[in-house]
């Protein structure tokens, strides 16, 4: 009986998997529901699926915390020489495994490409006596410790970005006071108002800021962002800018040949008018880099980042 | 004289002392572990060590609790202990199920461990008809291979040895 | 009344015959998949994501509906008659299920959980249509500090009502929270108790804890003592069907455990196991037959499986109306939403009410379908028991080592099964609860998170813990839960003293 039951779940499952795909990508997602890298991922699949590239569907795993490489680890271990197994990365996670000194890194993976850029905002609730970046600054001089910053993991663009905005206002980096979130708790506590403010992707705060529980009051990149009524860092005489680039890498053991399968899926993925429906909507910028160039640029990354750090005193 | 025995094995049974030194012991090696753990100075607050430091710390309190109570007496086993005494060859025919995919799963794959490890465990059950307790075991370990696989979750090869 | 009137909208979408199949395939699907372990709601969600691209969003919303009910109604058979939960939300069913289940009563068990579902996924749907928004308001409320406390209550509650002694409860709660520190740490990266294993870093896998502690350890348990233990009792002695007193030992904890289950889940930090946990510590302060708690009580069936499935309606909460997720399952509901070019908030009531309503007017309907479906197969589910002993239990070790070396194909996985079963054995033998164990597990590393949260925001102040009204009373009732319950026996044992020593000196 127990056999059984064991078969006839299986011969549902079986049937239904039969008949709607064949072999689902099995997508590391290395941060909780419902943050940055949730999107990449999550989205990423849809427009594959959408665009009819890639229509054998996928499985997300979220395994979330420490800068992502607590997924890094799980994903390096689990997924060994899988070749439908894919990682979401980025730039946070690369600071994460220097500020961290995480055994496990980015380079036993496989590097398959970025794919997208996006810029950070900073946000407060929509109560709050800071209205523009001046006062962000200034309240971050006043008294560092008091203004509680939410963010990614430590070691993250985020946490980066609030250290070099510290540096400008004079203030000591050592008492910034960065609290951690990983995924969307961020959004209820800072509408909550349970922290002073966030820094997150603009992408992530642009909804509960148009329904108005929080304010964006600035964005870090070069240029304003459509859609988000807030001046850029430098705009205001702060010169910040950080990017926050997200993509994807294989496991370790990848075949030459399921790379160079994902790598053709992606270019093709990268022309088609779904997936450039997906950059507006989810506001991010086009920052497409496979393969060899792709691997050119994290070793660049590494590098910038492990100077970064040290700079402002996080890494030591 | 059986009385006597009884009551022997009754009082070495109800002072399980070793529960409270290995949980003790347990609480040594988390504390030992919070002091390599190394701190940040990022956070204001708990760092990293605290909980691991606290949960040492109660390890061990509720080891050298769980040894005081044993020494007097006052910890036994669950009620029907007293009246159902273990069988030492059906528990070990069981373990042996369970641990022989530690040695089998690597290079036997899924069904065959699965096999074995059912055959062993209806085996300390005490049935004796080997011969069948295999193929259902091999036909459950199959089937359950075949249908995960289909849903992408690997359960590994099939017969690595072959490839 | 403008949600009546839009509820009505509702159901006549989802009661067009189209729809009424998917609700039907999505309630089959999900009871299957909950019956097996390591594959739940939010993986088989995914897996049929590809069908958006065919079917129109009200009819997929509708499948992906059952799906996450009918998960919940399968986990609580494997539960009660097996004694293997296969997710965490049926753990505490698992506790008085079993033993129901053993002392021939499992029809019961079995249909006061499907019954207490029912009741309390309509309860929740109810809920989720009227006060969805002012729900929602509460995820802006709760701060780390109330968070926490949450945390520490339902630690306590579990630890102090379940064993025999204060001690073994949280011998088991500590060990818990000892697994839940191995690992790296989530806030600061920093590599905690992993002994110099790689395969660590990522934590220990709950499954493996949950499979070995409860299957692998009764298991080994009911080998050893096979010979000497009575032979197995009839399934079915105790009846096919709730009596006249299951039902009005029933109703409240159905009613007690949507209470609790769908604020809680509709916290974005909130989840389904909390609920469960405080529903069935709460039924066993209540109950007037303390005697059968630990024996087969149907209160701690009634209580956590009703607040299991109201959490479940609870977690679409935040994600309707605020478009956050807080669960996996939410997770790829977000994501199946978006397929669609959907954005779901508070924007997505004004611009799709068709399809939303659509969903929670099917929600109404997947409740009734599982119900329907659920309740005549009690009497199926229950002949499971009347297999030969040996066969089940051969059984179960196969189905523990699918779920297991199915996660990672991880050498370790397979050794900790090994390791915790043993501990999960001894455990049974020196009657240790095995529940706190998980309780620690899980929200051992959450509670860390927002404590340290917490402590971060105040600057290190740890009068930040009691700074909140919730937090103060939740921690009030923890530490009263706690201090009570001993003093209470302390002074019975004194009274009784009393009485006694004049006798004895006279």
């Amino acid at each position: 009986m127990l056999k059984r039951l064991t078969m006839a779940g299986a011969l549902v499952l079986g049937l239904g998997a039969v008949t709607a795909f064949a072999d689902p990508a099995k997508v590391m997602i290395p941060a909780n529901p419902g943050g940055g890298w949730d999107g990449a991922g999550r989205h990423t699949m849809a427009a594959f699926a959408q665009s009819k590239i890639f229509t054998d569907g996928a499985s997300f795993t979220n395994k979330g915390g420490a800068a992502g490489t607590i997924g890094l680890a799980e994903f390096v271990r689990t997924a060994k020489g899988d070749d439908n197994a894919l990682l979401v990365t980025g730039v946070i996670m690369v600071g994460g495994v220097i500020t961290n000194k995480t055994p496990v890194s980015l380079a036993d993976t496989t590097p398959l490409l970025r794919l997208t850029n996006e810029y950070n905002a900073i946000a407060v609730p929509a109560n709050s006596p800071i209205k523009t970046p001046q006062d962000f600054i200034a309240a971050l001089k006043a008294d560092p410790s008091a203004l509680s910053v939410g963010g990614g993991s430590a070691g993250g663009a985020d946490h980066v970005m609030l250290a070099l905005l510290a540096k400008h206002a004079g203030a000591p980096v050592a008492k910034i006071n960065f609290v951690s979130f990983s995924g969307g708790e961020i959004l209820a506590a800072l509408g909550g108002g349970k922290i002073k403010a966030a820094i997150s992707g603009a992408s992530e705060f642009r909804q509960f800021a148009e329904s108005g529980r929080i304010r964006i009051i600035a964005v870090s990149g070069p240029s304003r962002v459509d859609g988000i009524n807030a001046p850029t860092l430098k705009e205001s005489g702060i010169p910040v800018e950080i990017g926050n680039w997200r993509g994807f890498v294989g496991p370790p053991g990848m075949s030459e040949g399921a790379k160079k399968l994902w790598l053709e899926r992606f270019a093709k993925l990268h022309e088609t008018p779904a997936w450039k429906e997906t950059l507006k909507t989810q506001g991010w910028e086009d920052a497409y880099l496979p393969g060899d160039k792709f691997n050119a640029f994290l070793k660049e990354e590494e590098a910038n980042w492990t100077s970064a750090l040290k700079e402002v005193g996080i890494l030591k | 004289m059986t009385g006597k025995r009884q009551a022997e094995q009754r009082d070495r049974r109800s002072k399980p002392w070793w529960m409270g030194l290995a949980l003790a012991i347990m609480g040594a090696l988390w504390l030992n572990g919070a002091r390599s753990i190394s701190s940040t100075t990022n956070y204001i607050g708990l760092g990293p060590a605290a909980i691991v430091l606290a949960v040492g710390l109660g390890l061990t309190v509720l080891g050298i609790l769980l040894i005081l109570q044993a020494l007097r007496g006052e910890f036994a086993a669950v009620a029907d202990e007293a009246e159902a005494p273990p069988s030492h060859p059906a528990f070990l025919l069981a373990l042996a199920g369970v641990a022989v995919p530690l040695l089998t799963m690597r290079w036997l794959g899924f069904p065959l461990t699965a096999m074995l490890a059912f055959a062993l465990v209806t085996h300390a059950f005490g049935s004796r008809r080997t011969g069948l307790d295999l193929v259902i075991g091999f036909a459950l370990g199959s089937a359950a291979w075949l249908g995960f696989s289909r849903l992408g979750i690997s359960l590994g090869g099939f017969l690595p040895l072959i490839g | 009344m403008d949600i009546l009137n839009q509820l009505i909208g509702g159901f006549a979408v989802a009661l067009q015959p189209i729809n009424l199949f998917w609700a039907f395939v999505g309630c089959a699907l999900g009871t299957a998949v909950g019956v097996l372990p390591g594959i739940g709601p939010a993986l088989t969600i995914a897996l049929l994501m590809p069908v958006t691209a065919q079917i129109n969003p009200a009819s997929a919303f509708i499948m992906f509906a059952g799906i996450l009910y009918g998960a919940l109604y399968g986990g609580s058979t494997t539960s009660i008659l097996l004694n293997t939960p296969g997710e965490s939300g049926s753990v505490m069913t698992a506790l008085e299920g079993n033993r129901m289940a053993r002392s021939g009563r499992g029809a019961a068990a079995l249909a006061t959980a499907a019954i207490g579902s029912f009741v309390a996924g309509t309860i929740g749907t109810l809920a989720l249509t009227f006060l969805a928004p002012a729900i929602a308001e509460l995820a802006f409320v709760f701060g780390p500090e109330d968070y926490f406390a949450l945390m520490v209550l339902s630690f306590t509650s579990v630890a102090v009502v379940m064993g025999r002694s204060l001690l073994r409860g949280f011998t088991a709660l500590f060990f818990g929270l000892a697994l839940g520190t191995i690992g790296i740490d989530t806030q600061t990266g920093q590599t905690r108790m992993v002994f110099g294993m790689l395969e660590l870093l990522d934590g220990v896998s709950f499954t493996v804890v949950l499979v070995s502690l409860f299957a692998i350890g009764e298991t080994l348990y009911v080998a050893s003592r096979h010979a000497s233990a009575p032979p197995a009792i009839n399934p079915l002695s105790g009846g096919y069907w709730m009596t006249r007193q299951d039902w009005a030992r029933s109703w409240k904890p159905w009613l007690r455990g949507s209470v609790i289950g769908f604020p809680i889940g509709a916290l974005p930090a909130g989840g389904t196991e909390i609920p469960t946990f405080l529903s069935y510590a709460l039924e066993r302060r209540l109950t007037p037959h303390p005697e059968e708690f630990g024996q087969g009580a149907i209160e701690g069936v009634a209580g956590p499986e009703a607040a299991n499935n109201a959490a479940a309606a609870g977690i679409l909460v935040p994600l309707l109306t605020l478009g956050l997720p807080s669960t996996a399952t939410a997770a790829v509901l977000l994501a199946a939403f978006q397929n669609y070019g959907l954005q779901p908030g508070p924007l997505l009531f004004a611009t799709n009410p068709d399809l939303l309503w659509g969903l929670i007017a099917s929600l109404y309907i997947g409740n009734l379908i599982l119900l329907v479906l659920n309740l005549p197969l009690v009497g199926i589910w229950v002949r499971l028991l009347l297999i030969p002993r040996q066969y089940i239990y051969g059984g179960i070790v196969v189905f523990a080592l699918v779920g297991v070396w199915g996660l990672s194909t991880s050498w370790i996985d397979l050794a900790l099964m090994c390791g915790l079963g043993l501990i999960g054995y001894v455990a049974r033998v020196y009657d240790f609860p095995v529940a706190p164990a998980l309780i620690g597990l899980i929200l051992g590393p959450q509670a860390e998170i927002q404590l340290r949260r917490a402590l971060a925001v105040s600057q290190g102040d740890w009068s930040v813990l009691v700074g909140t009204p919730i937090s103060a009373s939740l921690l009030a009732i923890a530490a009263l839960v706690l201090t009570v319950p001993p003093l209470l026996a302390w002074r019975r044992r004194r009274a009784e003293e009393a009485e006694a020593q004049p006798a004895s000196a006279g």
